[in-house]
Parts: C-alpha cells; sequence; structure tokens
C-alpha cells in the first residue's frame, strides 16, 4: 500500500521558490492500476519522482507498506528502490554500452542475488516480454518498443511490487504502445502495482483508476475516466 | 570557414577552461622536457669546428705493450710518447701538424699588490692557431723560430687579459709565469670550440686553456703534466731526461691533411715511422696506426654523455606519455559532443567541415603548448645550469639558439596535430542516426 | 562485485580506455626506470669515502717563486699546521678520495712483466696520513717517521713498504685466509713493497673507477707543484678554522694557495652529475606521475559528464551512492591494472635496452611491484574526485526528458 499525506514538494533557487506539489494526499492499494494524468507542469512528474524515492518530499508524510519513507537515508531509500519498485521510462533508459542482458541484470547486481538466480531472473524477465533470444544485443540494435520491452523486463526483474511508469509509450508508435500496454495490464494482473504517468488519455484509460493533478493538488480522483474525460 | 572554425575551438576551449588548460600543460611540459634534453645533447654532439672538421686528424700509433691492446678492441693508445710526438712533428708530412699538452703556471700580476693565480696552460706548437682557426683579437701567434729557439712567448686568452691588462692591447708586454719572464706575442678573441676536441682527457666540455706557450719551453723548463700520463714499461732512472725517453703516453697530436690522398700518404709516412722504430726495438705490437677525423675522434671518445642519452630516451617517452594525455582528452571532448556532431552533420556538414573544425580546434590548443614549451625550455635550461652551478662550463650546455626554438615549434606543432588527429577522425565519423536516437 | 558488465562496458568504449591504459603503461615503463637509476647513483653517492668527512680541509700549495725549498717550506707549513689549536693532524699528499684526479699503478704478486697488474690509487703519504684521513688500521702497523723518504726524480724507485686497503688486500690474495701483512707484491713490474699494515678502507680519487676501493700509501713524500694538503680538525672546529688557516699560509709568498674545500664540498663536487641525474629524475617522476594523475581526473569528469544519465538511472533502479562510486572506482582500476600490467613488460624491456646501451644496473625486482602500488594509488586518488561527483548525481534525472 502506498499512502501520501499532505505531501508538498519545494524547489528553492536564490531568487524562485516553485511549488511542484502542496497538500498532495494519494493512498494506492495493493495491485492497483493507477493512472496519474494532468496538464504539463502540473507535478506528475514530481509526484512520480517521490513515489519512487527519487526525491526526497518538502513537507508531510508518505508511507510504503506500511514504512515512514521520509525518515530513510540513502542507503536504505536505494534499498527500496531496488527490491519494492520497478520504473519505466518514456526515453527506456537503456544504458548504451551494455547488451540487453547486462541491461537487465543491472538492478539484480545492487540486489546481490548469485550469479545463478541473477541468470534466471533475467532469461525469465526477458522471455516475458518476447526478446529472451537478443541477450547479447546492444540497446541501438533495437527498435524503441523492443527497447521498451527491455526496459521493461529490468523492472520486472526484481519482481518488484511496484511499478512506476513515466509516459511508457511516449516515444512509441501507436502499434507499439498498443502492445506495451497489453503487457502492463498483463503484469497487473499477476498483482502488481502499477502507477502509471501519462498525459493520453486513452492510455489512462485503460487503468482501473485514474488520478488527475493540477497545479501540484490531486484534482480528482474516481474509478472511471468520465471525470478526466470531461475536463 | 577557418575564421568560424577557430571562433567553435575559442568557445569549446572557454567551455572546458580547466581541461583545456591540462591538455596545453601537458603538451608544454612534454615539449620542455624534451627540448631541455635534446638542446644539451645537441650541443654535446656538435661539430666544434665544422668548416674543417674533415680535414683535421688525431694521430694515433701503436707503442703500447705487446701483451695487451692499450684498449679493447686492439684500439693504440691515445697519446703519443715524446719520442714519437716529437719526430712526427720534426717530419712535418702534412700541410700543418700540431703536438700539445696541458699544464699549469703561476700568474704574477704586475699589480703589486695583486695575488698571484693559478691557470692553466696549453703547452704547443705555433700552427695550432692557424690550424684550429683560433681567432685573435690582438697580436699574432708565434713563428716557428720561436719554437725552434725555445723563446719565452705566450698568447693569453681575453679574459684573462681583461684580469691583468684591463682589455688594452698586451702584445708586446711581459708576463711573470711561475718566476720566469714571457712576451705576450697575441691576445685571443672570444673561442671556446664544443667539445674541447683537441683535447679530451680534461673535461670533454672545458674552456680552452687561457694560455697558450711553446711546447719546447714546457718540455725544457718541465712544466707539470695536467692530463693523463700512461706507461706500460717502467722508466728508467735519470728523471726527466729518463721520462722523455719512455714509453708513456702523455702528448696528444693532430695533423691538418686536405685530400684523402693526402690522408692516405700519411698513414704511409705513419707506416714507414713505426717499421724503422721497430727496427730499433721498439713498436713491439703489429703495425696500427689510426687517423680519425674530428667527428670520428669525438664518437670514438664518446663524448655525449650517457647521462644525456638516458635522459633524452626517457624525456622523449615523457613527451609521449604527455600527447596520450591529450588525446584522450580530446578524445572525451569528442564522443561527449557526439550528439552536437551528429546535429551538425544531418544540418548538412561534410566530414572534411567536421574534421577543419577539430583539427583547427586541437591545433590551437598545440600552438598553445608549443609556445608555452618554449618558455618550459628555457626554464628546464635555467634548471640545469643551476644544478651544476659549481662547473662553469655547463653555461655553454644549455644556450638555445634559433634552431632549437624552431625545433621546439616544430615539435609542438607536431605533437598537437598527432594527438589531435585520432579524435578529428573519430568526430568526422559520428553517424548522425545513431546518436541521436540513443540519449 | 560486478567486474563482468564493468569489463563489457569498457570494451564497448575501447578508445578512450586503451589510451588512458597506454598512458598509464608508458607513465610505469618511465618510472620504473627513472627509479632504477636513481637507486642506482643514491647507492653509488652512499659509498663512505673511508675518511673523517666532515672534518677535513684540503687545499692546493703551488710553489712558484724561482728558487724555492719545497721540502722544508712543506715541513714549516705542517709543522705549523699541526700546532694550531682545534686542527687534529695534517700532511701533505698528491690526492684524496673523491678529489676526480690522482695517481694510479698496477699491483701484481709475481715481479716482472707481462703479469696483469690490479689497479689501486696510489697516495704518497707519511706517518700522519691515517690519522688525517681518519680511517684505521685493522691489521699491521702505520709507517714510522724514520721510513718516510722524499722523492727523487733521479730515481724511479718505489718505497720498500706499502699500506693497502683490506678490499685492495682481498683483490691481490683472494685465497688468503690469514693475514696479508708481511706479504710482497710488486710494483712498476719488479719494484717489491712489502704489506705492512691493512687500512678497513680508503677510496681511490676518481667516483667512477671500477676499483674505487683499492688505494695504497706508500711512504714517500712528493715535493712537486701537485702538492696537496689535507688538514684533519676537531669536530665543530673545521669552518672556524679555514680562514685562520688561509691567513697562516699566506705569509710564506713564495707559493699561491688554491681550492681551499672542506671534504663535505669534495664529495659534493664530486657527485654533483649524480645528485643532479637524482634531482632531475625525480622530477620527471612527479611532473610525469602529476600528468597521468590529472588526465586520469580530466577524462573520468568527461565520463561522468557523457554518462549523468544512465548513473541516474542506476540510481532509480537501486544503486546506492557507495555502489555508483565504487563503479567508476573499480572501472578505473580495471583500466589502470591493464596499463600497469602492460607498463610492467614495457619497463623491463626498456631497462634491459638501458642497461646494453648505457651500462646501467639492471634493476632491482621491487621497483615494478612499488611502481604498480604507486600507480594503482594515484589512479585512485585522481578518480575518487570524479567518482564522488558521479555518486551525488539524484536519480530524479532518469525522469527528465531529453
Amino acid at each position: 500500500m502506498l499512502q501520501m499525506k499532505n505531501v508538498s514538494k519545494v524547489y528553492r533557487t536564490d531568487t524562485v521558490e516553485t511549488h511542484a506539489l502542496r497538500e498532495f494526499s494519494l493512498t494506492v492499494e495493493e495491485g492497483e492500476f493507477v493512472s496519474v494524468t494532468g496538464p504539463s507542469g502540473s507535478g506528475k512528474t514530481t509526484f512520480l519522482n517521490i513515489a519512487g524515492l527519487l526525491e526526497e518530499l518538502t513537507g508531510g508524510s508518505y508511507e510504503l507498506d506500511g514504512r515512514d519513507i521520509s525518515k530513510l537515508n540513502d542507503k536504505e531509500r536505494s534499498r527500496v528502490r531496488n527490491e519494492k519498485i520497478g520504473f519505466i521510462f518514456q526515453s527506456f533508459n537503456l544504458i548504451p554500452e551494455l547488451n540487453i542482458f547486462d541491461n537487465v541484470d543491472v538492478p539484480l547486481r545492487y540486489r546481490r542475488f548469485d550469479a545463478a538466480e541473477r541468470k534466471k531472473r533475467i532469461v525469465d524477465s526477458l522471455e516475458m516480454v518476447g526478446l529472451a533470444s537478443r541477450l547479447q544485443h546492444m540497446p541501438a540494435q533495437l527498435s524503441g518498443g523492443q527497447q521498451q520491452r527491455v526496459a521493461i523486463a529490468r523492472a520486472l526483474a526484481g519482481e518488484p511490487r511496484f511499478l512506476l511508469a513515466d509516459e511508457p509509450t511516449g516515444n512509441l508508435d501507436s502499434n507499439m504502445a498498443d502492445s506495451v500496454m497489453q503487457l502492463l495490464a498483463d503484469i497487473n494482473s499477476t498483482g502488481t502495482t502499477i502507477i502509471m504517468v501519462t498525459h493520453e488519455l486513452t492510455l489512462a484509460d485503460r487503468a482501473r483508476r485514474n488520478i488527475f493533478v493540477r497545479d501540484g493538488r490531486v484534482s480528482d480522483s474516481a474509478g472511471n475516466l468520465q471525470l478526466a474525460a470531461a475536463s | 570557414m577557418f575564421r568560424y572554425y577557430l571562433r567553435l575551438g575559442l568557445l569549446s576551449i572557454r567551455a572546458n577552461p580547466a581541461l583545456s588548460a591540462l591538455m596545453v600543460a601537458a603538451i608544454a611540459i612534454g615539449i620542455g622536457a624534451c627540448m631541455t634534453i635534446v638542446t644539451i645533447h645537441y650541443i654535446m654532439s656538435g661539430n666544434p669546428i665544422p668548416e674543417k672538421s674533415d680535414q683535421l686528424f688525431h694521430v694515433r700509433v701503436d707503442s703500447w705493450d705487446p701483451n695487451e691492446a692499450y684498449d679493447e678492441p686492439n684500439e693504440p693508445p691515445e697519446q703519443l710518447t715524446y719520442l714519437d710526438a716529437t719526430a712526427l712533428y720534426a717530419a712535418g708530412r702534412a700541410a700543418r701538424q700540431v703536438i700539445s699538452f696541458l699544464s699549469s703556471r703561476v700568474i704574477e700580476p704586475e699589480d703589486e699588490g695583486a695575488k698571484p693565480f693559478q691557470r692553466e696552460t696549453r703547452a704547443t706548437t705555433h700552427e695550432f692557431f692557424t690550424m684550429f682557426n683560433v681567432p685573435f683579437k690582438y697580436g699574432a701567434p708565434w713563428d716557428r723560430t720561436a719554437d725552434e729557439t725555445l723563446e719565452r712567448v705566450v698568447v693569453i686568452n681575453d679574459k684573462l687579459n681583461q684580469t691583468l691588462f684591463g682589455g688594452a692591447d698586451s702584445s708586446g708586454r711581459m708576463l711573470m709565469l711561475t718566476g720566469e719572464p714571457y712576451r705576450i706575442v697575441g691576445v685571443l678573441d672570444e673561442w671556446s670550440p664544443v667539445p674541447l676536441f683537441y683535447d679530451l682527457n680534461n673535461g670533454e666540455y672545458g674552456d680552452p686553456a687561457p694560455v697558450f706557450l711553446p711546447f719546447s719551453v714546457a718540455v725544457a723548463g718541465e712544466h707539470g703534466r695536467w692530463g693523463n700520463t700512461n706507461c706500460w714499461k717502467p722508466i728508467g732512472d735519470g728523471g726527466m731526461p729518463a721520462f722523455l725517453a719512455s714509453e708513456c703516453v702523455w702528448i696528444q697530436m693532430w695533423a691538418e691533411l686536405h685530400s684523402d690522398a693526402e690522408r692516405q700518404s700519411y698513414l704511409q709516412f705513419l707506416d714507414a715511422y713505426v717499421s724503422e722504430q721497430k727496427t730499433l726495438g721498439r713498436f713491439p705490437r703489429a703495425m696500427n696506426n689510426r687517423l680519425d677525423d674530428v667527428q670520428a675522434w669525438l664518437t670514438y671518445n664518446e663524448v655525449v654523455d650517457d647521462d644525456v642519452g638516458v635522459l633524452l630516451g626517457l624525456a622523449l617517452l615523457f613527451l609521449v606519455v604527455c600527447l596520450l594525455n591529450t588525446i584522450g582528452l580530446l578524445l572525451a571532448k569528442v564522443m561527449r559532443r557526439a550528439k552536437d556532431i551528429s546535429l551538425r552533420r544531418a544540418l548538412g556538414a561534410s566530414k572534411a567541415t567536421l574534421f577543419g573544425q577539430y583539427i583547427v580546434e586541437a591545433g590551437m590548443i598545440g600552438l598553445a603548448g608549443g609556445l608555452l614549451g618554449i618558455l618550459m625550455t628555457w626554464l628546464g635550461l635555467r634548471g640545469i645550469e643551476n644544478l651544476f652551478s659549481a662547473y662553469d662550463f655547463v653555461a655553454k650546455l644549455v644556450r638555445m639558439d634559433w634552431v632549437m626554438v624552431l625545433t621546439a615549434v616544430l615539435l609542438a606543432i607536431l605533437s598537437a596535430l598527432a594527438a589531435a588527429l585520432y579524435p578529428t577522425w573519430r568526430a568526422s565519423n559520428v553517424t548522425p542516426a545513431t546518436q541521436l536516437r540513443i540519449q | 562485485m560486478e567486474l563482468g558488465p564493468i569489463w563489457r562496458a569498457i570494451l564497448r568504449n575501447k578508445g578512450s580506455y586503451l589510451l588512458i591504459a597506454l598512458q598509464i603503461a608508458v607513465t610505469m615503463a618511465i618510472m620504473v626506470n627513472a627509479i632504477a637509476i636513481m637507486q642506482e647513483r643514491t647507492t653509488k653517492m652512499a659509498r663512505p669515502s673511508g675518511t673523517d668527512e666532515d672534518n677535513i680541509i684540503t687545499l692546493s700549495s703551488i710553489p712558484f717563486a724561482p728558487d724555492v725549498d719545497v721540502r722544508s717550506m712543506i715541513d714549516e707549513d705542517l709543522a705549523m699546521l699541526r700546532s694550531m689549536a682545534g686542527v687534529r693532524d695534517a700532511f701533505a699528499s698528491n690526492s684524496f678520495p673523491l678529489r676526480g684526479g690522482g695517481w694510479s699503478m698496477g699491483l701484481a704478486t709475481e715481479p716482472g712483466a707481462g703479469h696483469d697488474g690490479i689497479g689501486t690509487a696510489i697516495y704518497f703519504s707519511d706517518e700522519h696520513a691515517i690519522e688525517t684521513f681518519g680511517t684505521s688500521l685493522i691489521d699491521g702497523r702505520n709507517f714510522a717517521h724514520d721510513e718516510i723518504s722524499w722523492n727523487d726524480e733521479a730515481v724511479n724507485k718505489w718505497p720498500a713498504t706499502g699500506i693497502i686497503t683490506s678490499a685492495l688486500a682481498r683483490e691481490l690474495f683472494p685465497d688468503e685466509q690469514g693475514t696479508v701483512v708481511g706479504k710482497t707484491v710488486f710494483i712498476n713490474e719488479n719494484d717489491p713493497v712489502k704489506i705492512v699494515g691493512i687500512l678497513d678502507r680508503l677510496q681511490a680519487p676518481w667516483d667512477g673507477w671500477d676499483h674505487i676501493e683499492n688505494a695504497m700509501l706508500v711512504p714517500q713524500r712528493l715535493d712537486n707543484e701537485y702538492m696537496r694538503y689535507l688538514i684533519r680538525t676537531e669536530p665543530g672546529a673545521r669552518d672556524a678554522l679555514i680562514p685562520l688557516i688561509e691567513e697562516a699560509l699566506a705569509k710564506n709568498k713564495d707559493r699561491i694557495i688554491e681550492d681551499v674545500r672542506t671534504m663535505n664540498e669534495v664529495r659534493e663536487r664530486s657527485y654533483t652529475g649524480d645528485a643532479a641525474m637524482i634531482k632531475m629524475l625525480s622530477f620527471i617522476v612527479i611532473l610525469l606521475t602529476a600528468i597521468t594523475g590529472l588526465g586520469i581526473v580530466g577524462l573520468a569528469s568527461f565520463s561522468v559528464s557523457r554518462r549523468t544519465r544512465q548513473i541516474g538511472v542506476r540510481r532509480a533502479l537501486g544503486a546506492t551512492r557507495p555502489a555508483i562510486l565504487r563503479y567508476f572506482m573499480i572501472e578505473n582500476f580495471i583500466v589502470s591494472s591493464v596499463g600497469i600490467l602492460a607498463g610492467g613488460i614495457f619497463a623491463v624491456a626498456l631497462n634491459i635496452f638501458m642497461v646494453q646501451a648505457f651500462s646501467l644496473t639492471p634493476l632491482a625486482w621491487y621497483v615494478v611491484p612499488i611502481a604498480m602500488i604507486i600507480l594503482w594509488l594515484v589512479g585512485q586518488v585522481a578518480v575518487a574526485g570524479p567518482a564522488r561527483r558521479a555518486s551525488a548525481i539524484s536519480p530524479a534525472i532518469a525522469t527528465r526528458s531529453i
């Protein structure tokens, strides 16, 4: 379970103070597939960064699986990211100088699994996204859709409880986007909680619940997309 | 286009001031270390008398021990016995010939208050000055008669003339040397061949003795020998006459020969002389006479110090390290800008224009490094002069002439281009597609 | 912990890593050989001369007046010097250790021509020589006063007794287990010299001579123009005595006094070239290490800035800060190791070449591991800064669009 209460995030420079999130409260239950939408600059990405422990919050409280995240140090935060959270990025973020196998391997290394365990997980997760035959390929040799599948395999290899996706189909054409979305739905059906940030309403429609963010606050949250579609 | 490249290069250098400074410094230090040693090596291995080095021959005859060579492999002694030196000199078969040895005298200045001091003297024959192109400021060399009649005459150098006579024309004046009066016949102009080829026994890079006097006078006056004296056979009893009749070698001889024919005929003369001596029971070894011209003689004596060779090798490798360093940094810079490059390619820049752009940037760094390198070389030479401050002669070895400055500039430009080539080639070969697709 | 992927990532980017490895290799080759030469020179300079160097003053006395009685002048000078307060002893000789010029002869254990003599330096001495040099007899006796003669140039005969260094004794009589004192050697082919004493140590005047430890004192004094006085002072009295001695000797106007030097100065002059070589090489090594270190800093900085995004991704995927730090340290370690291993081979090859070309001493084996450790440390220290900056990159970089 993910629970944020009155979370705020302020970016400060010498002259400017930007409130990216204010009194942001949200609860995501185990196994949900939640989409987060909103206009650009509304705070979607900041929310995802904080949810994924990539950034620290300025105020409020954030509990993940009943654990107060705001009190953790860097090492503990890294560990939580590594074990409980998987990331899928808009720009795939594969490491260009590592082949597919080594890319999926990255989080497993930080998990300190032994070699046999890592290999099994890498092959299993790549099989799941249909790329088990491309272990030795470099990212540059794959299409965008294939790269995103590798990124998903990388996110899944550690069997995370939460999958955070940031515009996962933003760089893909509609055919590829469709298959990636299908993959996410399949993953969600096995019990993994998915939070997906997107600005495309048609994609948000595929989630079971949509959260609409505006000016750093949750503007609305509903079991379906009627409200969001109307706005 | 060139000016556009220059501007881009400057922008890029300004964008990474620390790294650009590091690249410039690395080239400068590499060039500096290298050119410091190259300069010293260049001076040490220079030709001391280029106008006639192929006409001056050092004379050796093998008067040594029948049981072992003077030096392996079967080298005759470097110097001559008194018997041989005077006999060969008296024969006068070369266009010019000179015999000499180093000694010393105590000079007593005319001033009552001035303290006497000791100076090296070269005891030699009258043709020394014409043979070795020694410049005179005042007066002239002594003549054959002075040699033959044991006339006490001297030639002094400019510096000693400054000390004793305030630089005035002192020819004709008298000079007291170790209690005996000599007449000054000439004063030399500035003259200091490097290496001091005509006598390598007393420091290959030392200064010429400031006083020259007739060989015959020095022998008759029993002037001490300051060079090496090597003997293979005991000297008999009887003081100086016994020593002069001995098989000890201590005199250097040079002959001036103008053609190969003259050289051949002089060698034949030496062989004939040795054959004649053999009938008198001397020269127990096989016939082994040598004539080495100046450069050959310097090479045989390995005048360039081994340490300079070691340092030269290490300094060249040092430059290699500095260049590798620069190549690595330039390459890293290029790779980081791969996106920028691929964008330019997409906008229509050809490989050639990109090559031009980056070679100009590298060239600027190289040129800056090279110019700074000349300064570093100067500093390096001053540093070495400082390390050897106990020895005056080192000042002669640490001078940069225009040849060395040009060499330094050339080396800097070549180094910079060598360093720039690979990174520039990589830059011009960046393919637009890959770089745009991935990150 | 993650050598495999780091190694494969390095292979993807061979060019720049190869350059840095090559740079380290050449640096290593220079460093090893420079250290080897410095070590050779340090050892050479550390050899004791066998004299009480801190308390000895040397000078040349050059007679020049036409009819000066050199023998009585020397006797008067020495008597005066020995009577000065603070002077321990003094004598006149032709040369002394580290002077760079002197007299050498061959000694043979049998008379006659054709025997290979063993080279030795000759020091013309009297009974004060041992005390003045500050060396010690380990066997036999000193010269007696009436044993000392003046060198007569008309008679080319060597004195009948001599005192030699222990090194020379061993070289002359390698198989002798007992004492060498009392044995006779031959100088100048046929002149017998009975060995009456053995010195612990006294170097020949030439610091580069193969037989530097071979010296013989002969009980004879020279009266020619090559006289050098040696004066040994009480500890601490030397510097104050120098002007007093010069003043006292200056009273005799029949000769000049030149080259007044302490034995420390003589040593410094003698080893100027070696000391300069050590300084130049250490300068080269320090500059080289600095350039290579800074080069690593530069390359690592480029590498970090080029990989900012992937570092963010790694952080997002659960890498801790130390893990990122470690990544760059390990990467540097791998690249350094390749360079260092290649450099080790290069260094040894270069040393073999230099030993042949310049007759240097071959390098001691342990110089190689020392240079390896230095370069490993330099690499790790150099990469630490950029690696720390890398570890400070925020994981939020990962979600930023391009």
